[in-house]
């Protein structure tokens, strides 16, 4: 018997709204479906009409997890635009931020195969060491989620000697940690059960179907902006790409936790030679007429920024393409044969992020389901329609 | 007189009012260990250390509002959770817990209440699975259906595995098995074998971790309890409980040399038995992952069944040396 | 692959206090630095407008009162703030702070509303052009 099961927009699997339609014979699926844009929220368009400095606390919304991978491929386009030469200093704090940003994404992802998975003792764990890395990110940005320590031209805080010490302790604890959750990730037998074999996607079709960062690297391919195109600082740091060949959910488990390990290494290696100096330089309010293509290794992977800028302090066009967006073909590639149970683990496997993803919507008729393509005039229409039938009152209190 | 004393034990002790308090007693303790296990606090505020949580729980979803899908077989859809508790009450009529006694059975205590007891604990499965075949909703009808694989998985060793410690007590009846094993205790380790494959079972039984893929939520929403709200799941909840009751019970008197003939320490130790039973289940809940339907099946026909015969087999080798 | 390997840690967890803090009963000590809701210091503001310009959420707003007594009223709307702390950044005077409140919720948005009523300070900027 096939039919089709609807796993969103919304379902606790999901913590943000998509529609995944899997056609299943028994608990088998056949073929898989993915519906955007329950989440649009019109960024870009928001993104013209504010000014430079404006959009930084803009792009820093598109995600909560990786908020600074946005602000600092943002900031990095618009320094290219306005040509400013960052002091060394600042890129060194952005860049510790980032790590320290991967390395609370990469725990967060653990805990969240782990619910997935119903490891929910796992997931709990996990999440309590998180919140060291929290603590670090809340003591040197003044925020939890949201760190807004980029602006361009530099970042918007120092460091003092009382976090450098602190966060080295932190490091001793997490890497401890992390080496326990990496041998009881991948011994746990209910647990390997589940992930080992789940969710193949071999090399060549992970390179054609453009996945990016831990998808892409646990099919054996070794690539990352950070070592393919370095920037900030990356070409001074010493690190490794770390990959797995397994090409299944462990495989990823497995490169993020390997991951985890070179963001230590790299933190250490960044508080021990943190050089001196002015953390930021003060930016212009305008920028030249250009564009320009930012590239960023978030911790879901390879994260685009274009800008492109007309004179005044507001950009003409911001485009963004996450990760996540990315790794949705490979996503149905790795749905197909698989049960209905691992539909959860695969999807989570690639992090991923919705509302990042976000860029544009369907409009389909939810009669038919048929799709259309309207231009904006008509849905101007089609607005004046419908409100001019049931206007608004004007000036009432809230709430309504 | 005799009435009265029959009413006494189906409305008070050991009958619903008992079990309503103790099942919401060992959901409790339950979620508590397991909040423990992981380094959490869980139920603090209601009653002292959130005793009362799951009461007011069951209170607060018997207030909640109260759907039946449009498409639903709505007399069955409704009966459902009422016959489910009803049966595992029956269930724990049949425990030695006030019956003790063995010359005098009475009549919940009678040879081969083993067998009515399997028989009524086989029951909830069937419940799960009309309830979810019953509500037409296709996470309902994923998980009704994963109800039914999973049982072809357990319920075999599960017998199999509480059929040892009868054979070598010799008897069919709950009381007598659990008088043997009192008589000579060192004869309960012969059964530690079977005692840990019928945990494993009645953790599938109960459908938790690592077997709660009838409602896993991650995958299917609420499996089979998708459709229910208000009143029907708070029933559904409280037999979860009271199944967990009845078959930590069942364990304990199987395996662990009953409850001592005398009303006061028989309930000591029924409390002291059960509570022992239900923490290796949060245990093996906390330390596990959710597994796939048929890697269920495939475990417990490559390794369940094989092992739970290897004990049989002991225990036949070592009733025939003992006699 | 062994059975049973995260029981040590579960059972040696079980004897911890709980690493979860009862949290609206029991409060948290916050990270000095940490980017509350912003404050106006109404003695040293040299009504530059450099805060509203910059607000990234409209949060900000300046309204003259009387222009002969060169009065002014700051409106902060906590409801629309998102607490970046760039209008502390843009300040050339550094009349606006960040407390470290966060537990600001009500019923109402209307009560988050905070305004300061003012003599427009004269103070030297302590640059002539206020920072990014």
């Amino acid at each position: 018997m096939k039919f089709q099961i609807p796993i969103g927009p919304q379902h606790p699997a999901l913590k943000e709204p998509i529609g995944l339609r899997v056609m299943v014979e028994g608990e088998i699926i056949r073929d898989a479906d993915l519906r955007l844009g329950y989440n649009h929220r019109g960024i870009e368009k928001l993104a013209e009409q504010k000014t430079w400095i404006q959009n930084i606390y803009l792009t820093e919304r598109i995600c909560g997890i990786c908020s600074h991978s946005h602000t600092t491929c943002y900031v990095q386009g618009v320094e290219k635009l306005m040509e400013l030469q960052v002091p060394r200093r600042g890129l060194y704090i952005r860049t510790l931020v980032s790590e320290l940003e991967r390395v609370h994404s990469h725990l967060l992802w653990l805990g969240v195969a782990g619910h997935e998975a119903g490891f929910d003792s796992f997931f709990m764990y996990t999440w309590r060491d998180r919140e060291i890395v929290m603590d670090i990110l809340e003591t040197i940005t003044g925020n939890r989620v949201h760190y807004g320590i980029n602006t361009i031209g530099g970042v918007r805080r120092d460091l003092d000697e009382l976090q450098v010490k602190k966060i080295l302790d932190s490091l001793d604890i997490l890497r401890k940690r992390s080496e326990y959750y990496k041998n009881l990730g991948t011994t746990e037998p209910s647990f390997v059960a589940r992930l080992a074999g789940v969710g193949y996607l071999s090399k060549e079709d992970a390179i054609a179907l453009c996945a990016v960062g831990p998808t892409l690297r646990a099919s054996g391919v070794p690539r990352d902006v950070r070592k393919d195109d370095p920037y900030a600082v990356y070409d001074e740091i010493p690190f490794e790409v770390c990959t797995a060949d397994t090409c299944d959910v462990l495989g990823r488990t497995v490169v993020r936790i390997k991951e985890l390990f070179q963001s230590y290494n790299m933190i250490e290696f960044m508080l021990k030679n943190l050089p001196e100096g002015p953390i930021a330089v003060r930016a212009p309010r305008r920028a030249k007429p250009n564009e320009v293509v930012s590239r960023y290794e978030a911790p879901r992977g390879e994260n685009i920024h274009y800008i492109k800028s007309n004179g005044t302090d507001k950009p003409e066009r911001l485009k963004v393409r996450a990760p996540t967006l990315g790794n949705y073909a490979a996503t149905i590639k790795m749905l197909k044969n698989g049960f209905i149970a691992d539909v959860p683990l695969i999807f989570a496997a690639i992090d991923p992020c919705i509302c990042c993803a976000e860029r544009a919507v369907a409009l389909v008729d939810a009669r038919t389901g048929e799709e259309k393509v309207v231009p904006m005039l008509a849905l101007k229409q089609l607005s004046q329609k419908i409100y001019g039938l049931n206007a608004r009152k004007r000036e009432v209190e809230w709430p309504l | 007189m005799a009435t009265l004393k029959t009413f006494i034990y189906l409305i008070v002790y050991p009958g619903l009012l008992f079990l309503f308090i103790y099942s919401t007693f060992v959901e409790w303790y339950d979620r508590k260990l397991y909040a423990r296990f992981q380094n959490r606090m869980g139920p603090t505020h209601t009653g002292k250390a959130g005793i009362l949580q799951p009461i007011a729980d069951f209170f607060k979803l018997m207030a909640k509002e109260d759907i039946t899908p449009e498409r639903a077989d709505k007399g069955l859809f409704s009966a459902l959770p009422a016959f489910g508790l009803a049966i595992v009450s029956t269930a724990m009529l049949l425990l030695p817990v006030w019956n003790y006694s063995l010359e005098k059975p009475s009549f919940t205590s009678f040879n081969g209440d083993l067998i009515v007891m399997l028989y009524l604990l086989s029951l909830p499965t069937f419940i799960f699975f009309l309830a979810g075949w019953s509500s037409t909703n296709l996470f309902s009808t994923v998980g009704a259906a994963r109800v039914l694989t999973m049982l072809f998985g357990y319920e075999v060793p599960l017998f199999l595995s509480v059929l040892s410690p009868a054979i070598l007590a010799g008897s069919w009846r709950m009381a007598e098995i659990a008088a043997f094993y009192r008589a000579r205790p060192l004869l309960i380790l012969v059964n530690l074998l079977a005692f840990f494959i019928a945990l494993i079972c009645i953790q599938a039984k109960l459908e938790r971790t690592p077997f709660d893929i009838p409602h896993a939520e991650t995958e299917i929403v609420g499996g089979t309890f998708t459709e229910y709200s208000g009143k029907k799941l708070a029933l559904f909840r409280l037999m979860m409980d009271v199944e967990m009751v009845v078959a930590a019970g069942l364990l304990a008197t199987v395996f662990l040399g009953g409850f001592p003939a005398n009303p006061w320490i028989g309930l000591v130790s029924f409390i002291l038995k059960t509570l022992f039973v239900i923490f290796f289940l949060s245990l093996i809940r906390a330390t596990t992952s959710r597994i796939r339907v048929d890697q269920v099946v495939s475990f417990s026909w490559k390794y369940l069944a094989p092992l739970a015969v290897l004990q049989l087999l002991i225990v036949i080798l070592v009733k025939g040396f003992i006699s | 692959m062994r059975i049973g390997v995260f029981i040590p840690e579960l059972v040696r967890h079980l004897f911890k206090k709980p690493a979860t803090v009862d949290y609206p009963f029991i409060k948290q000590e916050l990270p000095p630095g940490f980017r509350g809701s912003p404050y106006l210091k109404p003695e040293t503001c040299i009504v530059c407008r450099a805060c509203e310009r910059d607000c990234p959420a409209e949060a900000i707003e300046i309204i003259s009162i009387n222009e002969a007594e060169k009065r002014f009223k700051m409106i902060i709307h906590n409801d629309r703030c998102i607490h970046c702390a760039q209008c502390v950044d843009s300040c050339p005077t550094d009349a606006m702070n960040m407390d470290t409140k966060f537990e600001i919720s009500d019923y109402d948005r209307h009560n988050l509303k905070m305004e300061w009523e003012y003599v427009r300070a004269v103070i030297k900027p302590k640059s002539a052009e206020p920072k990014s």
